[in-house]
């Protein structure tokens, strides 16, 4: 059981613990979101809601939204676009990109698995390519806010195996709350089934469990018809 | 306004039309998440108010030359709907609506973290869909409810409510009639928490002790306002809650 | 963006001036810069006022038309309010439809005007539920340093005192003038690192979180107040600055109108 909060409630007089969403005013810690109190290792409040902020080391799923010759302009479902600069492709190619041609490469509306190297000062966002992740090869993209990814995930991941399993689908969770899944269409549905269920039931516990029955219940379903 | 109208009673054997007593809120209630598409949202009924708030981002800022390299930049639109009053309103932003939306702004700015989303917008607006007096502070209220729910980093909420002059009384949280014919009105806006005052209007005409009373009943009924909003944001998760853990 | 770090540093500097008792031109926490008013400057209007304080420069201009009364107000006069910053008073004003600064500006001027009563509106009846005079107050930024608010209160209530009818332009007959039954006089205040000043120039507007305009009558009532900028404000520090609006609303009552 946790304490949801609004912002300006007291937490603590523990300052020196004072975490994310929240702020210290005359040595005591207040919630500067509207959210769950999580005093696992420092205070925290993990917000109900809110916009994603992209910060280094972040792995996130973007699209292609504009090209701005050298740049890749990416949506990162943020209220701030990220930049993903030609030399991505150029260094691991022997062929030139020339001004115009950026679009062979990497085309409007296309996603990409990319790492947030660097965010500066006014938020200038720098992304790098992850190779490792192809996102040509078929499957769908499912967005959820942000803020309910860790319980996409679950503790120690166990609701991103249970997924795994119950699904038999490839699951792949960005940070910024969109989520590769692939595998085969009828799986897919469950998969997003049950991670919309998840985002929409966020708060409540014992939630790992409750999806679980959800999806057996979904399988006997389709079984029977 | 204040002056040629006819003369009604307003305070009959201590009472007010209605049947408040001079320190009496009307009836409060609250609706957080009205709305889908929103970020945050919050339906608000002050008597026979009815205002609909929504806020939307942080989210880019358009036109980009007027982006804060520093922070958020808040907008806020209050608008009346046509049918709102009892002689139709002509849609669209008057001058009233103008002073109204930029108080209201000021009056949150003070909570609001806006360094935490440098370049950006965070759109608040709105709706009066019924009006009874006290639309602004009603508004006040549903937004500062709607900008916790779109998760905005904030100080506190704000808490809003207008005290006035009638029949030579100070009255708490005037209605239409008694705004009418009254003697003086003034709104009020509060960070209950540490008793700071966000919002201050006065129009009509108030003796200096007069002013100093009804800000202290201001005050007060802030604190009750408060205690409904926190409570209404609360509530809605009253289930029993969990987080999650784990990294992406 | 360079004109954005000149104004931090400047903000700075006059914070931290203040928070060592002082302000950039020297004047104490409580004092006007210097304030001149000259009456009927506009031979074309039916009232006119300049008012300068320091270098902040306003013109208002009133006129009066004969119109139709509101229905809900057959027998009384209309007062329209409105403020014009033109791109000429400040690098900020822009030519086009009036802002939330300009619209703000009006509609307290007016409201100190309405709320003192100190236009007989029934006075203003040429012809009950037809006809009646609408007074246009026309508030005219020319330089803007600062408070603009109680120059242009002080310009309105000045150019209304002397009024001159203009019965004979619209062929009507009645009386020429118009006896004002009160003064409303506003008295900005701001508050910087928790301290108290009146009349904010330029500098210190900006620098300020809170402002509080405080419009008193000649009895000390109040009537017309109004809270701006991002900031917020203590008990105290309203109850002082509601103390210095009625005291210096009073100075400036004596000297100038």
């Amino acid at each position: 059981m946790y304490k949801v909060v609004v912002p300006g409630d007291f937490i603590s007089e523990a300052a020196s613990r004072a975490g994310e969403g929240t702020y210290v005013e005359d040595g005591k810690v207040y919630a500067m979101r509207y959210g769950i109190v999580d005093e696992r290792g420092g205070i925290k409040v993990v917000p109900l809601s809110g916009k994603y902020v992209p910060a280094e080391g972040d792995v996130v799923i973007g699209r292609i939204a504009e090209i701005s010759f050298p740049f890749w302009i990416v949506d990162i479902a943020s209220p701030y676009e990220a930049r993903l600069h030609m030399s991505e492709f150029a260094d691991t190619r022997d062929e030139k990109i020339e001004f115009g041609s950026m679009s062979r490469f990497l085309d409007l509306d296309e996603l990409i698995v990319a790492k947030v190297t660097n965010v500066d000062v006014v938020m200038r966002v720098d992304l790098a390519l992850k190779e490792d992740f192809n996102l040509r090869s078929g499957g769908r993209l499912i967005e959820i806010p942000h803020t309910k990814v860790p319980r996409v995930i679950g503790r120690s991941g166990s609701m991103v195996k249970m997924l795994k399993e119950k699904c038999n689908c490839f699951i792949f969770i960005a940070k910024n709350g969109r989520i590769w899944v692939r595998g085969r269409e009828d799986n897919m549905n469950l998969a997003t089934e049950a991670i919309l269920k998840i985002a929409s039931e966020s708060h409540t516990s014992g939630l790992t469990d409750r999806v679980a029955d959800f999806l057996d219940s979904l399988k006997r379903e389709k079984g029977r018809r | 306004m204040k002056e040629g109208k006819e003369e009604i009673e307003l305070i009959k054997e201590g009472k007010r039309l209605d049947g408040r007593g001079f320190d009496e809120l009307r009836p409060i209630k609250i609706e957080v998440g009205v709305l889908k598409r929103a970020d945050g949202s919050c339906y608000f009924e002050l008597g026979d108010n009815k205002v609909i708030a929504a806020v939307y981002g942080p989210r880019e800022m358009h036109p980009r030359h007027a982006q804060d390299a520093k922070m958020a930049v808040v907008k806020f639109r209050y608008n009346m709907a046509p049918f709102s009053v009892d002689d139709r309103k002509r849609p669209g932003p008057d001058r009233r609506s103008v002073e109204i939306s930029k108080v209201s702004r000021e009056a949150l700015d003070p909570v609001i973290m806006r360094e935490y989303y440098p370049k950006t917008a965070i759109d608040v607006y709105v709706e009066i869909l019924q009006s009874d007096a006290g639309t602004r502070t009603a508004g006040i209220n549903a937004a500062s409810i709607a900008l916790a729910d779109a998760g905005i980093p904030m100080k506190d909420l704000v808490s809003s409510v207008a005290v006035g002059k009638i029949d030579g009384e100070i009255v708490l949280d005037l209605n239409a009639i008694e705004d009418n014919h009254g003697e003086a009105d003034m709104p009020v806006a509060m960070v209950a928490r540490t008793n700071t005052i966000t919002l201050l209007q006065m129009d009509g005409r108030l003796e200096r002790e007069e002013f100093e009373r009804g800000l202290k009943l201001a005050m007060g009924a802030c604190h009750q306002i408060y205690e409904l909003q926190r409570a209404a944001l609360i509530d809605r998760y009253s289930e029993s809650v969990d987080v999650g853990e784990g990294e992406a | 963006m360079g004109l954005e770090i000149v104004d931090d540093i400047r903000k700075d500097y006059v914070r931290d001036l203040i928070e060592s008792g002082k302000r950039v031109d020297g004047r104490g926490f409580r004092e006007y810069r210097e304030i001149n008013v000259e009456k009927d400057v506009i031979k074309r209007a039916e009232g006119s006022a300049r008012v300068r304080i320091g270098n902040t420069d306003v013109l208002v201009g009133v006129k009066l038309e004969p119109g139709a009364p509101f229905p809900d107000a057959p027998g009384e006069g209309v007062i329209i309010t409105n403020a014009e910053f033109v791109p000429l008073a400040s690098p900020e004003f822009e030519s086009g439809p009036p802002d939330e600064n300009s619209v703000q500006l009006a509609r307290v001027v007016d409201r100190g005007i309405r709320g003192s009563e100190a236009i007989d509106l029934a006075k203003l009846c040429i012809e009950e539920g037809e006809k009646v005079w609408m007074v246009f107050i026309d508030i005219h930024i020319l330089d803007n340093d600062g408070n603009l608010v109680d120059a242009a209160a002080l310009g309105a209530i000045a150019s209304l005192l002397n009024i001159r009818i203009p019965n004979e332009r619209y062929g009507l007959t009645g009386e020429d003038t118009l006896p004002m039954r009160d003064t409303p006089v506003a008295v900005t205040t701001v508050e910087i690192e928790g301290n108290i000043l009146v009349d904010p120039d330029f500098n210190e507007e900006n620098a300020a979180a809170s402002r509080l305009t405080v419009i008193s009558n000649a009895d000390g009532t109040l009537s017309g107040m109004q809270k701006s900028g991002s900031g917020g404000l203590k008990e105290e520090e309203i109850a002082e600055m509601v103390e210095i609006g009625i005291e210096k609303g009073g100075e400036i009552r004596e000297k100038f109108l």
